[in-house]
């Protein structure tokens, strides 16, 4: 295990290096919130923040995307985003919902566009510090990472440990200067840190574990809080669109001034819009406010696991933020859904 | 950004970039409906199994999900038939023989007609466009006729006018033993035949549940009434297949756009077995 | 095939949407590579009856104005509603919540009988004639404006989007003007102006109209919430939308 001590003034040249190298993406304050955003000095960069308003999935599957240009006669060529670059200061349930895309966009067939662009980051991760409003990564098992990222920051009391896997991470390291390996007690504080983390980072208490959600889901299809709750739904999307692990996606077409080229690109989608399962004949498949909000829950909680192994959601609250009517807390949809199981509503 | 050499371009595989195809030839076959014949430019077969679907590009316009309504017995050409519905389908239907237009698959599932379908009879049951996928098979069990039973078809128009392929329905039902039946929600002037909504077709055949497999398309309406029908009358619902419409956008299992509950129907379907699907509460 | 020919009119408005166009700068110049102007009296002086697309900005108030509108969707094949006056009657149309004498007497004290400010009830341009495209906005975006004349031009149809401005605000990483304890419009309103007020300070005013199907009773649901009142919002919605059935639910 590779494990490095970096004092603050350390860390610092490290970060200009990594700006001088690379496109460095970070964390930025905007108002009372944080955004991550182009570094372009190291002064910029805040790694003590509660939650960004986006995740740093916007890197990999940015919210729009040009995948094809188009010239006159039907032709097609592909564009590739490649250019290395470096999203530091992820925090792990971010991580892990990057990791989750991943799985998504190889299987069955493989994304080239996504994974390009995945194979150009170094991500670095850094342990969480603050405590945002809403987060409860640690009922979800996602509020430390220990494997798949290319470095891992944690704040210790006079710096930071770094811990760098594969070759990207050895390229990372070789930015800075003779670093001294971490000492047992650096890594004893590092281990308190996780610790803590999984103990701090519970602002919603789930009282379901992650792998009983999904049968717990099985048995809610006709519950009545969906409709309960729908009621209240802006149909905005807003859950969605901050979502880490939410990837659904719309295509469209744009020309230039010539009309006859132009682009294909993606744009973020979300199962939430109204108008997310209508054809083009104007038949809408999921036209229910109350079946579209329920989507959501089953695609986190059941049919995005049943397909990757591991529940869906990752804990990061921004849902739950993000609802203006407050009706998008997973937490408290799966608690209710546990203390009051269907069939007590079905037998009265 | 980067563009690179075509070369390089060809071995990578994207899954969003089309194929280029050229329209052969282009019929009506009714006033919204047209049918067009294409060809891959690189020769190739489509490759394809009735029942399975393309994504057809028109650059500025994007991708629309249509089925493929020829059977790939016909040779390495194949044909679509596109409603007019809205912008794309509007200037597909204004392209010309010669013309370009680029394509992305075959996709998703196919009628069983070299499992399930075969050594049996066969119920093809069809409502308006729902008769364009399904063609595809009917020409596939034409082609192979002694590999199946007795050949029931049931089509069901809202008019007259807006009959499919109604000059091939002699054709179909030549080559073995087939029993051809169709009615109109509503007739006109010059109708002599049978009006009234597709199910009552259904009384008017005799087949034995044990040994016919059905096949069923149509509006999202049709499909409940039909396989009530077909239930009273002893099918299983192992036996009856359905193809089923969504918003299939990128076909390849990704957007998200035609998940009905768990499935991605651009993936598991859009031919399913019924059983598979009963419980499923978005599918019917 | 010539280029389509295009003619602007003006109604009751500030005219703020026509000076958008002006000032497009080099996009104007590449705009009308595509297009051929016959009538723009804000930007040129010739006049046309002939025109292929007339664009309509401003709602309609008299009777000689629905001559004139209905003259216009005669001789247009295309017609496009361009601005919230012309979408929906816009800011003008509060003036039906009172008795027009009321209104007439307020703004033109003794003139108000003279007969060209027999001005009534406001109206938007499809209150009186049909649409074939609305360009939503207060002021309208060039951006949009752009790329739908570049789609209608060449024949597709314009994508018009349904979903409401929270969309393009969380896309832009705006911090929600609900957590500075203000009513933004955005979660009723439709989008295509990029989230243009959140991301510049404000909240959204719903300039754009509501989505198809608004879910105002939403909003009235959470006022308390936020420490508002009904009140509070149905003052905030009736800015752009008095009119709209749907600021009832």
């Amino acid at each position: 295990m590779s494990v490095y001590k970096l004092s603050m003034e350390q860390m610092r040249d490290w970060i200009s290096r990594l700006i001088a190298e690379r496109t460095l993406y970070g964390v930025q304050q905007r108002d009372e919130r944080f955004v991550f955003g182009r570094v372009e000095r190291p002064e910029e960069l805040r790694l003590d923040y509660d939650v960004t308003i986006l995740p740093p999935k916007k890197y990999v599957m940015p919210p729009r995307e040009n995948l094809l240009a188009y010239l006159p006669q039907e032709h097609y060529e592909s564009l590739w985003a490649d250019e290395p670059f470096v999203p530091l200061g992820v925090h792990p349930y971010d991580f892990v919902a990057i990791r989750q895309l991943d799985l998504l966009f190889e299987r069955d067939n493989p994304d080239e566009h996504y994974l390009r662009r995945r194979k150009a980051a170094a991500i670095v991760v850094v342990d969480v510090e603050r405590v945002s409003a809403n987060v409860f990564a640690g009922c979800v098992g996602t509020a430390v990472v220990e494997e798949g990222f290319d470095g891992l920051l944690t704040r210790v009391e006079d710096g930071y440990l770094l811990e760098v896997r594969g070759a990207k991470g050895e390229w990372l390291v070789s930015l800075a200067e003779s670093l001294a390996p971490a000492t047992r007690a650096d890594l004893r504080q590092r281990r308190e840190v996780w610790a803590n983390n999984r103990r701090r980072l519970r602002k919603h208490e789930l009282k379901v574990t992650p792998e009983r959600v999904g049968q717990l889901l099985r048995e809610s299809y006709g519950h009545p809080i969906w409709e309960e709750k729908a009621r209240q739904c802006y149909s905005c999307g807003s859950c969605n669109l901050v979502c880490p692990t939410c990837y659904c996606f719309d295509v469209r077409d744009e020309s230039d001034w010539s009309l006859r080229k132009g682009v294909r690109y993606r744009v973020w989608d979300g199962c939430l819009l109204e108008e997310f399962a209508m054809v083009a004949g104007g038949h809408n498949f999921r036209a229910a406010k109350a079946a579209r909000y329920r989507h959501r829950y089953y695609r986190k909680g059941l049919y995005v696991p049943e397909i990757i192994g591991q529940l869906a959601c990752v804990g990061c609250g921004r849902c739950i933020t993000a609802c203006t009517t407050g009706i998008a807390n997973p937490v408290e949809v799966f608690n209710r859904l546990q203390e009051e199981p269907h069939e007590q509503h079905a037998a009265c | 950004m980067s563009n690179m050499p075509r070369a390089e371009q060809e071995t990578v595989r994207d899954i969003y970039r089309p194929r280029p195809a050229s329209i052969v030839r282009t019929a009506d076959v009714t006033r919204i409906e047209k049918l067009f014949e294409l060809e891959l430019e690189s020769g190739e077969a489509l490759g394809h199994m009735p029942g399975q679907f393309v994504e057809v590009s028109l650059a500025g316009f994007g991708e629309a999900p249509i089925s493929v309504s020829s059977s790939p017995t016909r040779g390495p050409r194949f044909e679509l038939v596109v409603r007019r519905v809205g912008a794309l389908t509007g200037a597909l239907h204004r392209l010309k023989p010669g013309d370009r237009v680029g394509i992305r698959g075959p996709f998703g599932t196919w009628f069983p007609v070299d499992s399930d379908l075969r050594g049996r009879d066969v119920l093809f049951i069809c409502g308006g466009i729902g008769l364009v996928p399904v063609r595809s098979a009917i020409q596939y069990v034409v082609d192979k006729r002694s590999h199946y039973g007795h050949m029931f078809i049931l089509f069901g128009a809202r008019t007259p006018a807006d009959r499919l392929f109604s000059d091939e329905y002699e054709q179909w039902c030549a080559p073995g033993e087939a029993t051809f039946l169709e009615t109109v929600d509503k007739r006109d002037a010059r109708w002599t035949g049978a009006e009234g909504v597709l199910t009552t077709l259904i009384p008017c055949i005799r087949f034995d549940p044990g040994r016919t497999v059905a096949v069923i398309c149509g509006p999202p309406v049709m499909y409940r009434f039909v396989i009530v029908e077909l239930k009273q009358r002893g099918m299983a619902e192992d036996n009856m297949f359905v193809s089923l419409e969504r918003r299939m956008k990128c076909g390849v299992g990704k957007c998200g756009h035609c998940q009905m509950n768990h499935i991605y129907v651009c993936q598991k379907g859009p031919v399913f077995r019924l059983s598979e699907i009963t419980d499923l509460e978005e599918a019917l | 095939m010539g280029k389509p020919r295009v003619a602007i009119f003006d109604f009751a408005c500030c005219e703020g949407c026509q000076l958008q166009i002006a000032n497009m700068d080099e996009d104007l110049l590449k705009l009308i590579e595509l297009v051929e102007p016959v009538e723009w009296r804000e930007a040129m002086s010739e006049k046309s009856d002939r025109y292929d697309i007339a664009i309509v900005e401003g709602s309609i108030t008299r009777p000689e104005d629905e001559r004139r509108v209905r003259d216009i969707r005669r001789r247009a094949e295309t017609l496009i509603a361009l601005g919230s006056c012309a979408t929906h009657g816009g800011l003008n149309k509060l003036r039906n919540r009172f008795p027009m004498e009321e209104v007439r007497r307020t703004v033109y004290g003794e003139s108000a009988s003279m007969p060209h400010l027999d001005s009534g009830r406001v109206k938007a341009v499809q209150e009186v004639v049909s649409v074939d495209l609305k360009i939503y906005g207060c002021p309208i975006e060039i951006a949009e404006l752009s790329r739908m004349i570049r789609e209608l031009v060449a024949g597709r149809r314009p994508l018009v989007p349904n979903y409401p401005v929270c969309v393009e605000c969380k896309l832009r990483e705006n911090v929600c003007r609900y957590e500075y304890d203000e009513i933004c419009l955005g979660p009723v309103t439709r989008a295509g102006c990029n989230a243009r007020c959140p991301s510049n300070g404000m909240w959204c005013f719903g300039c754009r109209g509501p989505v198809d199907r608004p879910n105002v009773n939403a909003a009235r649901d959470v006022m308390e919430r936020y420490r508002k009142t009904v009140e509070d919002l149905v003052g905030k919605l009736e800015l752009f939308w008095t009119g709209e059935e749907r600021i009832n639910g």
